[in-house]
């Protein structure tokens, strides 16, 4: 399947096209105009900010049903989490794909789509990411022993945009403290460990 | 620097212990309890059993980077960093910059080090399984390295001596293949675990138990009289036990040895070398550098226990060079360095497992499964020789399922908060050989920031190993297809090396002829009667098991043999 029925279907899930400028720049969003020196410190722009923060929020919203009455990603402060998480704790080939992403995400004007043809984005950027994780875990489990040392070195790309910024949401919300505690049942110190048997929608225990 | 007054007044002890981890704390508890006054020189900082534990009771939100390793610190602890996330802001504070503290790689090797008190004891495995009578034998039977110059009946009763003092919570079986020792009350198997426990044995014969670990199921008087408490199943260990739950130099032997008042330590002090008396022909003390301050200093003592660790403990012979030992203190047999052993890991396989789903867990179990070695066991016949154990367990899933999962949006977000399905993983620890290729040395002209020669790795897995560790993923998956476990993915991390097992050990090996080892069967340096060495360097062959244990058993029987030979004037 290539590029354009990959989003001909993302547009069929969702009932609906995607207007003729999105979807011109989906075609083309391989090749980033920009290019990042290396040794350059990260940093994002306000637009770029408001991205993070918009995506988070599709990923893990606010949500006030009933049953479900919870913080969002941007509530517990997770797009400034990512920010600096991309900042302290990633190398080069993340963080240029993070910027990369983003940068697509400016191209197909993020901020500026309604929220129907935002998720519908994120579910084509699923099924991109999705097949080029499944393309890279066949690369590794290809590798058997000492010798095939040098192959693994040689993957220098980064992890893609999709895959960081749905883990670090997915750590950022579910560490927080408002997060934690919306979430699970939070029990500090368990003071004994045993078999029990899962109650209907027991939450999981978080430590 | 706590200096026991009396003793200061020439630098002049009964016993020098260098090191105060796993194997030193447990020399200076057994040897002050025996009367003699103990220098313990520790080479790194100081860290004080709680208080100093700072990140122990800080919540998931509390820790910045919520378990990742900085860029930072991967650079300053990029040995570190190849064992995985130790790095990160819960302990990386606990192990040695790298940076500081450099090693050259002829061929590459993990070296992950903690210079502190209680150096690595600080956050070990805790995994503790005695060798079996056959791992006592093999060498001499197959023709392999050299022969252990004792059997296991010379150390079972330091094993359960060792085993009482720490408290190792396990399970009984009755194995000759895993000898039972002297347990707490063991941990529970979660239900997916008691399901494969049954299946191994009925489709393979194969047991399977809880590991043993050293955490206080149920702590002794002998064990609330240091201090220590009952294990709180928080599965933080990493970070320092506040509680003193788990064994460690620091919550164990060192408040042991503390109770004698004959116990002296020095901080931040590292010792280059072994003092030679040609005319005496017996080491008189060690030369010491201050790593804060560079001031060097001399300290005498009638005997000598080296414990800095395998790799530091035979850098410190070879740099030791005399008159008599031009090679390095007690290198006759030119086998300091040599015979580097580990166990090697990060092979194995994982899998899904279907139903369940009404069983879960309160606590969280700080152990595993473990599933003695089967391999060149009883019938069993390889192309390779030894065997491997595999250490693992059964957990359901939590959010982090949700990372590589499809789905955005407030049902996924709901349903992340749910026990996702059963899993479970299991990788293996295996016996590597002694080869007298795979070494360390001291580069000639290179030295660190101390003026100290600087540690030269060439070593590298071989052909057996090679060969196991594709037996270890094969079977791994083999047995989990037979439990019925679904999605079944092997793994054979391709960069591992000798050194990553943090199990590094064999620079000193112990052995009956002189020509070829360089301990006796007491630990002693077979030409300098006076220093004994009983961490992981004086191992002749590697098990398949966690050391940690062994070291122990090894260090309280040479403890006892020294202090007997003082009193008879021998030494």
């Amino acid at each position: 399947m290539n590029r354009r029925d990959v989003i001909k279907n993302v547009a069929l899930m969702l009932g609906g096209a995607f207007s003729a400028p999105t979807l011109m720049a989906m075609n083309h969003w391989e090749n980033p105009t920009k290019s990042y020196p290396s040794g350059a410190t990260f940093s994002l722009t306000q637009t770029q900010r408001s991205i993070v923060a918009e995506i988070a929020e599709l990923i893990l919203p606010k949500t006030t049903a009933p049953n479900d009455v919870s913080p969002g990603a941007k509530d517990v402060g997770v797009p400034a989490f990512i920010e600096m998480m991309m900042k302290d704790c990633y190398l080069q080939p993340e963080q240029l794909s993070f910027m990369e992403g983003l940068e697509k995400m400016e191209q197909v004007k993020f901020l500026e789509l309604n929220d129907n043809e935002r998720k519908g984005i994120l579910k084509y950027l699923e099924q991109e990411t999705k097949a080029e994780m499944k393309a890279r875990q066949m690369k590794q489990t290809k590798m058997g022993d000492n010798d095939d040392h040098e192959d693994i070195k040689k993957v220098a790309k980064g992890l893609p945009f999709w895959r960081l910024i749905k883990e670090l949401t997915l750590l950022g919300y579910f560490t927080s403290e408002e997060g934690i505690k919306a979430s699970f049942e939070y029990v500090q110190i368990p003071g004994k460990v045993e078999n029990i048997k899962l109650k209907p929608n027991q939450k999981s225990y978080a430590y | 620097m706590y200096l026991n007054i009396k003793a200061t007044k020439n630098n002049t002890f009964d016993a020098i212990v260098v090191g105060s981890g796993m194997t030193g704390g447990f020399a200076a508890k057994e040897l002050t309890e025996k009367g003699l006054n103990v220098l313990m020189i520790e080479r790194g900082r100081e860290i004080k059993h709680p208080q100093d534990y700072d990140t122990a009771m800080k919540q998931p939100w509390e820790v910045e980077h919520r378990g990742k390793v900085t860029a930072h610190s991967a650079e300053e602890l990029w040995a570190n960093k190849r064992f995985g996330n130790l790095a990160n802001d819960e302990s990386g504070p606990f192990f040695t910059n790298d940076k500081d503290n450099p090693y050259i790689e002829k061929r590459p090797f993990d070296w992950i080090r903690a210079y502190h008190t209680g150096g690595k004891s600080m956050h070990w495995g805790r995994q503790s399984y005695r060798f079996n009578k056959e791992d006592f034998e093999a060498n001499a039977k197959e023709g392999i390295g050299i022969d252990w110059p004792i059997r296991y009946d010379d150390l079972a009763p330091w094993y359960t001596y060792v085993e009482k003092f720490v408290g190792v919570s396990g399970q009984k079986e009755g194995l000759d293949v895993l000898p039972d020792g002297h347990f707490l009350p063991a941990m529970p198997l979660f239900a997916p675990e008691v399901h494969f426990k049954k299946m191994m044995l009925e489709k393979f014969n194969r047991p399977v138990t809880v590991g043993r670990v050293a955490n206080l199921s149920q702590p002794q008087e002998w064990h609330t009289k240091l201090g220590r408490a009952s294990c709180q199943y928080r599965n933080k260990c990493v970070r320092g036990c506040p509680y003193g739950a788990y064994y460690s130099s620091l919550s164990g032997a060192i408040p042991a040895a503390n109770l004698t008042k004959r116990l002296s330590m020095l901080h931040d002090t590292i010792v280059a070398e072994i003092l030679y008396d040609e005319q005496k022909q017996r080491a008189t003390g060690v030369r010491v550098i201050n790593q804060k301050t560079n001031q060097v200093e001399e300290y005498f003592a009638k005997i000598i226990f080296l414990n800095a660790g395998a790799m530091n403990t035979a850098a410190l012979m070879l740099n030791s060079k005399s008159n008599r030992f031009q090679n390095g203190l007690g290198n006759d047999s030119d086998q300091v360095g040599r015979n580097i052993m580990d166990h090697h890991l990060g092979v194995g396989a994982t899998a899904t497992v279907e139903g369940f789903l009404d069983e879960y867990v309160y606590g969280q179990r700080p152990n595993a499964l473990y599933i003695p070695r089967f391999r060149n066991w009883g019938n069993d016949k390889q192309s390779y020789l030894r065997g491997f154990g595999y250490q693992g367990g059964a957990s359901r899933e939590g959010w982090s399922r949700g990372v590589n999962a499809d789905g955005f949006g407030s049902d996924f977000k709901q349903s992340l908060t749910k026990p996702g399905q059963w899993t479970i993983g299991f990788g293996g620890f295996g016996e590597v050989l002694p080869n007298p290729e795979n070494r360390m040395y001291l580069d000639p002209t290179r030295k660190d920031k101390w003026g100290v020669p600087m540690i030269v790795f060439d070593a590298a897995f071989g052909e057996n190993e090679i060969a196991m560790r594709k037996d270890i993923m094969n079977s791994a998956m083999e047995m989990m297809d037979a439990a019925g476990f679904k999605n079944i993915a092997g793994y054979n991390r391709p960069e591992v090396h000798l050194g990553l097992g943090i199990h590094e050990m064999g620079t000193a090996r112990m052995g009956r002829d002189a020509k070829t080892s360089v301990l006796n069967a007491f630990n002693q340096v077979h030409s300098v009667k006076n220093v004994f060495v009983t961490d992981g360097a004086a191992m002749t062959s590697s098990s398949c098991v966690n050391p940690s244990i062994t070291y122990m058993a090894l260090t309280a029987r040479a403890a006892d043999y020294a202090v007997k030979a003082l009193k008879k004037r021998e030494l």
